[in-house]
């Protein structure tokens, strides 16, 4: 774990130091010092590659610069999850980069200072897995910042609360999940994979806990990326309170502007076909961000099916079983909260194995396995 | 807090080395829990620091077939070695999945701190993570591939340790107490408490009694060595007067004795190559053995140590070296144990 490295630990104090000492003015100018040193020692020539498709980014108010920083960044992207070597936090660096094309596209980034820019994409605390942050809010949040000892306080705590959960918790529960080697029973199987589905989440959410602590000691707020995941009440809700502001940034620029488009067409007519298309295409997309492997791509297929689902089912519930009184009953939301729990739990087995051992699993789970 | 750390942190020297010494001298089965790398460094560490000791020390190095998978530690080779040699401290450092080029780096750390060292010869790959718990000198991370450790963290590592005991000596406590992490202490224990609800997947029990029978060769012809990572391991064992034993096991496929031998009449008695035949219907699934064929395979190699001719000659050189009188009768006595060497 990076952030538990004494490299990034001192980086992160001198970081703080200097954040907390030098006038206001500089601490973007600060923020982006500590945060290149840190990709530059983790990342190597990888750096200035980033660098090159900030400049991109900044000089994209023309429409061509745009399309072109786009393209590119897109394309860098593809490249390394092609050959399955991302290097550190790209996936979250690229997301955020294509989203200041696209809102500056939009109008909606209007000054753009290349020293915010800079401490934005380097901001190291979210360069390790995430939140995909959003870069007016950052900008904000950066002048606004007050290191104050309550902020410390409150950030070492939610540092300490990701550090219980990924080496108390998160790996214990890796233990089990690795029992799938020699997995061969039905109840084994289910144990299996329902481990998994718990470390998935403590293991991701303590490392937006970590970098969501790391920002509050410096007084930044980065945006919360997990809700009580498993709690949601159906797979609409889960995905918004799983991994939050990946949902978000493929609503606003895959699934919105895709349904958008098609409402020009003949298929404005049937806007449940859009929503299913536009679902199917926007969880390709999740799933192709996790990797460009068939196991993913088919996570992310199974995902926008569940939506898809979801939401004609919705569509087409009739009156009558709507207004029966047990539909919203409590009990009927805590099936409806255990069932979105199971969905999940199935749909990470492609994710957690290699393929034709995810088969032999689900096979297992399912009572088929011969 | 801070306070309670520091003065805690005076105490923990002593307390690890009494943690070490009922952990590592004591009579208790050793093993790699849960078959984890996590306690290969630990252990490492502690044979440097000790390389003085009362009783013969024996470390068998290997993969799931040293470790005893499907067995419980009692069960495995190096346990029936050490029940049969009560007088010798046995270490079992197999881990699932080794392979040779681990051993050696592993071998050539310790090789100053044991009597015999076991080291199963499968294949030549070196796990990746070997430089980041133990120490692996330049030319060997070169010759094995291998990534040297961030040099700023290894150097942030060692003067922060240097002021904070509990940081500098963490692995080594857990190891000491626990046999390996507390993390997979837990889980394990987690395990036994399952297991009072349902049965375990495999009973050793449950194993078919054995019909085959394990035997040991070691053949020696002169003729020219190859070189390579045996070899050299072999030298390093002749300039220190120390003795390497390396296993082949025989399974399916015969094990081609051309190079073994001679490199067995180069090297003897300072490194031999032994060749254990164990046939199928010993193992459980082809490669692994039922405890019935570990108790055979510790005794074959107790009995190899007895008779061969160069391992009385190393007698005054070794302190604890094996003796006649240590070793026990073989358990059971009607094995038919064929030991070529002595031909």
């Amino acid at each position: 774990m990076i952030f538990t490295e004494l490299r990034f630990v001192a980086l992160f104090l001198g970081c703080w130091l200097s954040f907390y000492y030098v006038p206001r003015r500089y601490r973007a100018l600060v923020l982006t010092f500590w945060g290149a040193a840190f990709y530059l020692l983790y990342t190597g020539q990888f750096f200035f590659v980033v660098v090159g498709l900030t400049i991109a980014a900044f000089f994209s108010g023309r429409r061509i610069v745009a399309w072109a920083a786009g393209l590119v960044t897109v394309g860098v992207l593809a490249y390394c999850k092609a050959s399955l070597l991302v290097p550190l936090g790209f996936s979250y660096l690229a997301f955020e980069l294509l989203h200041v094309v696209m809102e500056r596209r939009r109008g909606r980034i209007g000054a753009l200072s290349f020293g915010e820019l800079l401490a934005f994409v380097f901001f190291a605390p979210a360069r390790i897995a995430g939140p995909i942050k959003r870069y007016p809010d950052f900008v904000a949040a950066v002048r606004d910042a007050e290191p104050s000892s309550a902020a410390v306080y409150a950030g070492l705590l939610r540092i300490l609360l990701g550090l219980a959960k990924k080496f108390f918790l998160a790996d214990l529960l890796a233990l089990t999940v690795a029992e799938s080697l020699y997995v061969s029973s039905f109840v084994h199987a289910w144990i299996i994979v329902v481990a998994f589905s718990l470390q998935v989440w403590l293991d991701f959410s303590a490392y937006t806990d970590i970098a969501i602590g790391l920002g509050l000691t410096l007084g930044i707020a980065l945006p919360e990326n997990f809700r009580a995941p498993y709690l949601a009440k159906n797979i609409r809700d889960f995905w918004d309170r799983w991994h939050i502001t990946l949902s978000h940034w493929v609503r606003d620029y895959v699934f919105t502007p895709l349904g958008r488009t098609m409402f020009k067409t003949r298929l404005r007519r049937t806007p449940a076909v859009i929503a299913v298309i536009s679902y199917l295409a926007t969880f390709t997309v999740v799933g192709a961000w996790h990797g460009l492997t068939p196991a993913f791509l088919l996570w992310g297929v199974y995902h926008g099916a569940l939506l898809s689902l979801y939401h004609v089912i919705r569509l087409k519930t009739p009156a009558w079983i709507a207004d029966r009184p047990w539909y919203g009953s409590p009990l009927a939301r805590a099936a409806g909260t255990a069932f979105t729990f199971l969905c999940v739990t199935v749909g990470w087995v492609p994710f957690m194995l290699p393929l034709p051992k995810a088969q032999k699993m689900l096979a297992l789970m399912f009572g088929v396995a011969r | 807090m801070v306070l309670w750390l520091i003065v805690f942190d005076q105490f923990v020297p002593r307390i690890l080395e009494v943690l070490e010494r009922r952990h590592y001298e004591g009579t208790k089965v050793f093993r790699f829990e849960n078959s984890d790398l996590f306690a290969l460094g630990p252990l490492v560490e502690y044979l440097r620091e000790h390389p003085r000791h009362e009783r013969r020390r024996v470390v068998f190095f290997g993969n799931s077939m040293i470790y005893g998978y499907f067995v419980r530690p009692e069960e495995a080779i190096p346990a029936q070695y050490q029940r049969l040699q009560p007088n010798t401290r046995v270490y079992n450092a197999g881990i699932n999945g080794q392979e040779i080029g681990t051993g050696y780096l592993v071998g050539k750390d310790i090789l100053d701190s044991v009597d015999v060292l076991y080291i199963q010869a499968v294949r030549g790959r070196t796990n990746e993570m070997l430089p980041s718990l133990i120490p692996v000198d330049d030319a060997d991370l070169l010759r094995f591939n291998l990534a040297r450790p961030d040099p700023v963290e290894s150097r942030l590592r060692s003067a922060l340790g240097r002021v904070w005991k509990l940081y500098r000596y963490n692995y080594r406590l857990q190891a000491a107490l626990f046999g390996t992490s507390t993390r997979v202490f837990i889980y394990k224990h987690k395990r036994d408490l399952a297991r009072m609800f349902r049965l375990p997947l495999l009973q050793p029990a449950s194993f078919a009694p054995i019909h085959g029978q394990v035997s040991l060769r070691a053949p020696r012809r002169p003729g020219p060595v190859v070189p390579g990572i045996k070899a050299d391991l072999a030298e390093l064992a002749r300039a220190r007067g120390k003795r390497v034993v390396f296993i082949e096991f025989e399974f399916r496929d015969p094990v081609p004795d051309d190079g073994i031998a001679t490199f067995n009449a180069a090297y003897a008695p300072f490194a031999e190559t032994v060749i254990v035949h164990v046939p199928p219907e010993v193992t459980i699934d082809g490669m692994h053995a039922t405890p019935a064929a570990a108790a055979q395979i510790a005794e074959v190699l107790i009995q190899h140590e007895l008779v061969t001719p160069s391992s009385r000659r190393l007698d005054g050189r070794r302190p604890g070296a094996l003796g006649r009188r240590d070793a026990a009768a073989p358990a059971g006595a009607d094995a038919g144990v064929t030991t070529e060497a002595e031909r």
